[in-house]
């Protein structure tokens, strides 16, 4: 990555009592990017957020802010700024005084953080008319964009969110996931945001570190979290996949103990010894005969699922559940209980470790 | 069919409820009805009609001075009651900390002593310590008990305030007592007006506390009880009836004032 970083986090610990909510992580984010860190409840990212906004404090490790360590200086101190979950708009004040805030206590002049509080509500696109409006009587997005503009009008070096869309509806959130990286673009600013939601982070970000348990497990792009997920729990984080334990048998040979199977894997990595093959739902097919495909499986149709688009099929090896992914164009026409082969070729899987 | 049982119940609903207004507030009525005589004692069905009492209880000097009395205490309690309620009450409902659990029940304790024996204790102590009883006096006995129920009645607020809120006027620069004036005090003040309300109240008929301990002051309450006791006269239903419609106006005008900030502020923003 090129530039300097704009933020590098060194070693940083937190821990409370004796529960170590996040542990020795070590992070560079750059300047001008969108970062996610994602992690189901209790993985730490809330912790690790509330300690680069300077609302939690480091137990040990550093935070440094353009080189300079920032780990003691309180929130208020600090050049950065935060959307929270719950938006936190001051509910006493006007959609214009939720903005100005930051402007007011630093004792700017009223007509000039009203003009600055159009300005942002006009980047933002929310009607000029809205500047005096109640903002218990927004809507969700709009109550969204207001939060936005009260923290970009602190003008943030780095803006920190915390799960803000979680409590928005499907269909508003994946609107304002949209907006909210173009905003990022149209303000140039570095965005660090927090999810629980893999596929929230894809959609908006450069970035994402994926945490766990109060550890880093992978950093990289989204295409490299997709394509290249390097644990199971990364895998499957991203969503449906179907998992076989596995062990090494050959430079191209697997063996898969639960189903009393060989499987061709290309290419296995060197050093690999066990792990787990993850193939992905829209990888697998349906095969009439077991030679169409590298490896083949059969097992049983126990139902299936029209997602829009695309259709999944759930199917039976035994216990084992897998989910085969199909264009609704070229949909299944089997029936529950059909026997059924599914297969998949050495290229269309990838090899984790635990 | 339906229809007649809808009716009917609703009719039960509200003769029951009237019946219940009724009832609560006849005591009230009556105390009016026994002021309006011009007889001297207090007979029912009351025979000759008259505002007399009325004007003999305004014009006495004593009248005067009980007011006073009864209203300096109110206030000062009001205003000291708020204050440490209110912090009280951040502390009940607002912040996690080791033995939380343990101050909530401490705090609300006093709400239920029987306040003869808290006057009479308190009494006591200030004997003990070597005050002379006087309204001062009183007003401490009255915090004693007015705190807790102030801390209870704000706490409600609190309950339902999202701490964020601070967090994030923090994030946004303000300092830590910028936040409690710009985001803590404005978001709570419903709270802390019926806290205050609450606490004026509850001092202003206040008998059993007084009673031991305003020494030679007298308040409204106390003169009532006493005139009962011995020298009744009309003017006792017309000073009952007068601090009941005060606190019933005090009441609705309070909730006149903030419906008009409410709307003083929509219409200051819309």
């Amino acid at each position: 990555m090129a530039g300097t970083p704009i933020l590098q986090l060194r070693n940083l610990t937190k821990v409370f009592g004796n529960f170590t909510a996040v542990n020795d992580i070590d992070l560079d984010f750059e300047e001008g990017e969108f970062f996610t860190i994602v992690g189901p409840s209790g993985s730490g990212k809330t912790t690790l957020l509330r300690m680069l906004t300077g609302m939690e404090f480091a137990s040990s490790g550093d935070i440094l802010l353009r080189g300079q360590r920032i780990n003691d200086l309180p929130a208020n101190k600090r050049p950065t700024c935060m959307v929270f979950q719950s938006l936190a708009l001051f509910p006493h004040r006007s959609v214009g005084q939720n903005i100005e805030f930051s402007l007011k206590m630093k004792g700017v002049d009223p007509a000039v953080r009203k003009a600055r509080a159009l300005e942002l509500m006009l980047q933002l696109r929310l009607p000029e008319t809205y500047y005096s409006k109640n903002v218990t009587k927004c809507s969700g997005g709009e109550r969204q964009r207001v939060a936005l503009a009260r923290a970009l009008a602190y003008e943030p070096d780095i803006l920190f969110f915390d799960e803000p869309l979680s409590a928005i509806d499907y269909k508003l959130r994946k609107t304002l996931e949209k907006e909210l990286k173009d905003i990022h673009r149209e303000t140039g600013k570095t965005f660090i945001y927090i999810t629980h939601s893999l596929e929230e982070a894809m959609v908006m970000s450069d970035r994402i570190g994926v945490m766990r348990a109060g550890k880093l497990v992978q950093v990289g792009s989204p295409q490299e979290i997709y394509s290249a997920p390097q644990t199971k729990f990364v895998s499957e984080f991203i969503g449906d996949v179907n998992v076989i334990a596995v062990t090494a048998i050959g430079a191209a040979s697997l063996r898969a103990a639960e189903f009393a199977t060989n499987l061709k894997c290309l290419p296995v990595p060197a050093g690999f010894t066990a792990g787990y093959l993850v193939v992905r739902p829209e990888s697998l097919r349906f095969v009439g005969s077991p030679g169409e495909t590298d490896n083949c499986l059969e097992g049983r149709l126990y139902n299936e699922y029209v997602l829009g688009s695309r259709v999944q099929y759930q199917v039976r090896v035994g216990d084992h559940v897998f989910i085969v992914e199909k264009l609704r164009q070229q949909a299944f026409g089997g029936h529950r209980d059909d026997k059924v082969l599914i297969g998949w070729d050495a290229e269309g899987s990838i090899l984790v470790t635990d | 069919m339906n229809g007649s049982a809808d009716r009917m119940r609703r009719a039960f609903i509200w003769s029951w409820t009237g019946a219940v207004i009724v009832f609560m507030y006849l005591p009230a009525v009556s105390l009016l009805l026994a002021s309006s005589t011009s007889s001297r004692y207090f007979i029912f069905p009351v025979t000759k009609w008259g505002f007399d009492w009325w004007q003999k209880t305004f014009a006495s000097l004593e009248v005067h001075q009980l007011f006073k009395t009864s209203l300096v205490i109110a206030l000062c309690v009001t205003a000291v009651a708020v204050v440490i309620a209110l912090f009280g009450a951040l502390a009940f409902a607002r912040y996690e900390w080791k033995g939380r659990s343990i101050y909530q029940k401490i705090v609300l304790l006093p709400i239920f002593f029987p306040q003869t024996v808290l006057g009479l204790a308190l009494l006591l102590w200030f004997n003990a310590l070597g005050f002379t009883m006087s309204w001062q006096t009183a007003v401490f006995a009255h915090l004693v008990w007015i705190i807790p129920v102030c801390t209870l009645v704000i706490s409600i607020q609190v309950y339902s305030f999202d701490p964020a809120l601070e967090e994030a006027a923090f994030d946004l620069g303000a300092t830590r007592w910028q936040v409690f004036r710009e985001v803590t005090l404005p978001v709570l003040f419903p709270g802390i007006f019926s806290g205050a309300l609450f606490a004026f109240l509850l001092s202003w008929g206040n008998f059993p506390l007084s009673l031991y301990t305003t020494g030679a002051d007298t308040t409204l309450p106390e003169y009532l009880y006493a005139k009962m006791i011995a020298g009744y006269t009309p003017g006792v239903p017309v000073l009952g009836t007068v601090s009941t419609i005060g606190a019933a106006f005090l009441l609705i005008g309070s909730y006149g004032l903030i419906l008009a900030m409410r709307r003083a502020r929509q219409s200051a923003t819309e």
